[in-house]
C-alpha cells in the first residue's frame, strides 16, 4: 500500500535538504571561534567577537535549518503550499549563506562593505521567504493552532530580520542609530518571536506524530503564543517609550509563556504511547531543559545581578538559549526529519524503501548527541571557569560535524537508491 | 448514515493514511468514514480529492482531530 502514498504538496528533496547540509557547516564555525575568541565572549556579549559567534548559530545555523524545515513543513503540515519552492530555494538559500558569511565577516573587521552585503541579502532572502511563506500561510484552510503560530513566527521573523538589517545598515553605511534600542528589540523578536513561536508552532504538529504523545490541547496551544506575543509586544512598548513596568511584564509573559511551553512539552512526553527513548526525544528533553534554565537566567540578567558577575549571567543565558535549547531540537528533529522525507521520496522510486532506521540509525545519532552533551556541559561550565571555554567550542563544532557527516552518509544512500 | 471509525491517534505515519487508503474501497455511498488524529491530514486531502471523496474536519478541546470522509455527492 505504501507504493499508493503519494506526498503531492511535498518539494522536492533538494528544496530542504541544502538548507540542512549547510547549517552544521556554521555550527562547526561557531565551536571554532568561540574556542579562540572565548576571552572576548566571555568578558561582554556586546564585543564583535560575540556577535559574530551568536550570528554564526542564529543566522547561520538556526535560519538555514528553519527556513528549510519550513518549506517542508508549510505544504504538508499546514496545508500552505509555497509558490515554486525550487525557485525560492534557488534564490533564498545562496542569499541566506553568503549573507551570514559577510555579516560574520563584518563583525570580524573585514570592512564596512561586508555589513552593506549583509543587509542587502539577509534582507532580500529573508523577505522573499517571508513573502511566499506568508502567502500561502494566508490562503491555508488548516483549522488547527499550528497555522496562527506559524503566522506569527514568519511575522516575527520579518520584524527580527527588519531590525537587524536597520543595525547592519549602521554598521555599514556609518549611519547614526540607536544600536542598543534596536538590538534589543531584535533579540527578542528573533528569539522569542521568531525561534520559539516556530519551535512552539512545529511541536504541536511533531511531537505528537512522531513520539505518539498525547496532543496539545486546544486552550493551552491558544495561550502560548498569546502570551510570547505580549510579551513582544510589552518588551517593543516598554523599549520604545521607555517604560520600566511594561519591561517587567515582559519578562513574566516571556517566561510564563517559555515554562508552559516547556513543562507541558516534557509532561506530553512522559505520557508518550511509544515507549522508545530515541535521539530525537533525548534531545527535545535537553532542549527543553535547557529553556526551563533559562527562565531564571534570564531573570537574573534583567536585575542585572550580581552586577559584578553580569556579563558571565549573560554568556550562561546565550549558552542555555544558543548553544543549548534551539540547537538541541534542530539537531533532533534532523535526526527524525531527513529519515522522514527521504523515506517518502523513495518510496515514489520503489517498492520496498529502507526503514526510516535504515537511513540514520539511532545508534549512530546517539554518539552525536553524546558530543553535543558534553560540549554544553563544558560550555556552561565556562561561565564559572573560561578555560573551558577551549575544549567546549572544540566539541561543539565537533558535535556539528558528526551531524553534517551523518546528513551526508543519508544524502549518499539517496542517491545510491535512485536513478540518474 | 452509517459509520465506520478509524482512531489513528497513537499511530505512527504513515500507518493513519495506509488504513485510510485501505479502508476507502470498501466504503459505499451514504456511509461515512470517520478518521481521528492529532493533527490535520493535509496529504490525505489531496488523495481524497483525487478519487472523489468530500471530508468534513472538525477539531476538538482536547487536540483531537475528527475527519468524516463519504463520497462527493
Amino acid at each position: 500500500m505504501s507504493a499508493a502514498l503519494s506526498f503531492e504538496q511535498a518539494p522536492p528533496l533538494s528544496v530542504p535538504f541544502r538548507f540542512f547540509l549547510t547549517a552544521p557547516l556554521f555550527g562547526i564555525a561557531a565551536g571554532v571561534l568561540f574556542a579562540l575568541e572565548g576571552d572576548a565572549v566571555l568578558e561582554s556579549r556586546w564585543s564583535l567577537q560575540a556577535f559574530a559567534v551568536v550570528h554564526l548559530l542564529t543566522v547561520g545555523f538556526m535560519l538555514q535549518v528553519m527556513v528549510g524545515a519550513l518549506l517542508q513543513f508549510l505544504p504538508v503540515a499546514a496545508g500552505a503550499n509555497v509558490w515554486r519552492p525550487r525557485l525560492l530555494a534557488n534564490l533564498v538559500h545562496p542569499a541566506l549563506t553568503l549573507g551570514a558569511v559577510a555579516l560574520v565577516a563584518g563583525f570580524l573587521g573585514a570592512g564596512a562593505w561586508t555589513m552593506q552585503v549583509a543587509a542587502v541579502l539577509l534582507g532580500a532572502g529573508v523577505l522573499l521567504f517571508g513573502a511566499a511563506a506568508s502567502v500561502g500561510l494566508w490562503r491555508s484552510p488548516a483549522i488547527g493552532p499550528t497555522l496562527r503560530v506559524l503566522q506569527l513566527a514568519v511575522a516575527g521573523l520579518l520584524v527580527a530580520t527588519g531590525l537587524g538589517v536597520t543595525l547592519a545598515s549602521g554598521f555599514g553605511w556609518r549611519l547614526a542609530v540607536p544600536f542598543v534600542l534596536l538590538q534589543q528589540l531584535h533579540l527578542a523578536w528573533g528569539l522569542l518571536g521568531w525561534a520559539l513561536m516556530l519551535v512552539v508552532g512545529v511541536a504541536y504538529l511533531v511531537v505528537p506524530m512522531f513520539q505518539l504523545t498525547p496532543p496539545y490541547a486546544l486552550r493551552p496551544s491558544r495561550a502560548l503564543p498569546a502570551a510570547l506575543l505580549a510579551s513582544l509586544s510589552c518588551w517593543t512598548l516598554g523599549a520604545l517609550a521607555d517604560v520600566a513596568w511594561l519591561a517587567w511584564w515582559a519578562t513574566v509573559l516571556g517566561a510564563a509563556g517559555t515554562v508552559g511551553f516547556a513543562a507541558y512539552t516534557l509532561r506530553l512526553q512522559a505520557r508518550r504511547k511509544r515507549k522508545v527513548t530515541d535521539t530525537t526525544l533525548r534531545a527535545w528533553r535537553v532542549g527543553m531543559a535547557c529553556l526551563l534554565l533559562a527562565v531564571p537566567v534570564s531573570v537574573l540578567a534583567r536585575l542585572g545581578w550580581p552586577a559584578s558577575l553580569l556579563p558571565r549571567v549573560e554568556y550562561l543565558l546565550g549558552v542555555t538559549v544558543l548553544a543549548g535549547a534551539f540547537p538541541a531540537v534542530i539537531a533532533g528533529m534532523l535526526y527524525k526529519i531527513v529519515p522522514f522525507i527521504e523515506w517518502m521520496h523513495l518510496q515514489r522510486v520503489m517498492t520496498l524503501p529502507p526503514t526510516m532506521q535504515k537511513v540514520i540509525p539511532d545508534a549512530r545519532a546517539r554518539w552525536q548527541w553524546r558530543l553535543f552533551v558534553a560540549s554544553l556541559v563544558l560550555l556552561a561550565g565556562a561561565a564559572a571557569w573560561a578555560p573551558l571555554a577551549v575544549p567546549g567550542g572544540l566539541l561543539f563544532a565537533a558535535a556539528c560535524a558528526l551531524l553534517e557527516w551523518h546528513l551526508l552518509r543519508a544524502v549518499q544512500l539517496y542517491r545510491s537508491l535512485t536513478p540518474r | 448514515m452509517s459509520s465506520a471509525v478509524i482512531d489513528a491517534r497513537y499511530l505512527a505515519p504513515p500507518e493513519p493514511m495506509e488504513r485510510v487508503l485501505e479502508a476507502l474501497p470498501h466504503l459505499e455511498r451514504g456511509q461515512s468514514l470517520t478518521l481521528l488524529l492529532h493533527r490535520e491530514p493535509f496529504p490525505l486531502y489531496t488523495l481524497l480529492t483525487a478519487r472523489e471523496f468530500a471530508w468534513v474536519t472538525t477539531l476538538g478541546e482536547d487536540g483531537t482531530y475528527r475527519i468524516v470522509i463519504s463520497h462527493r455527492p
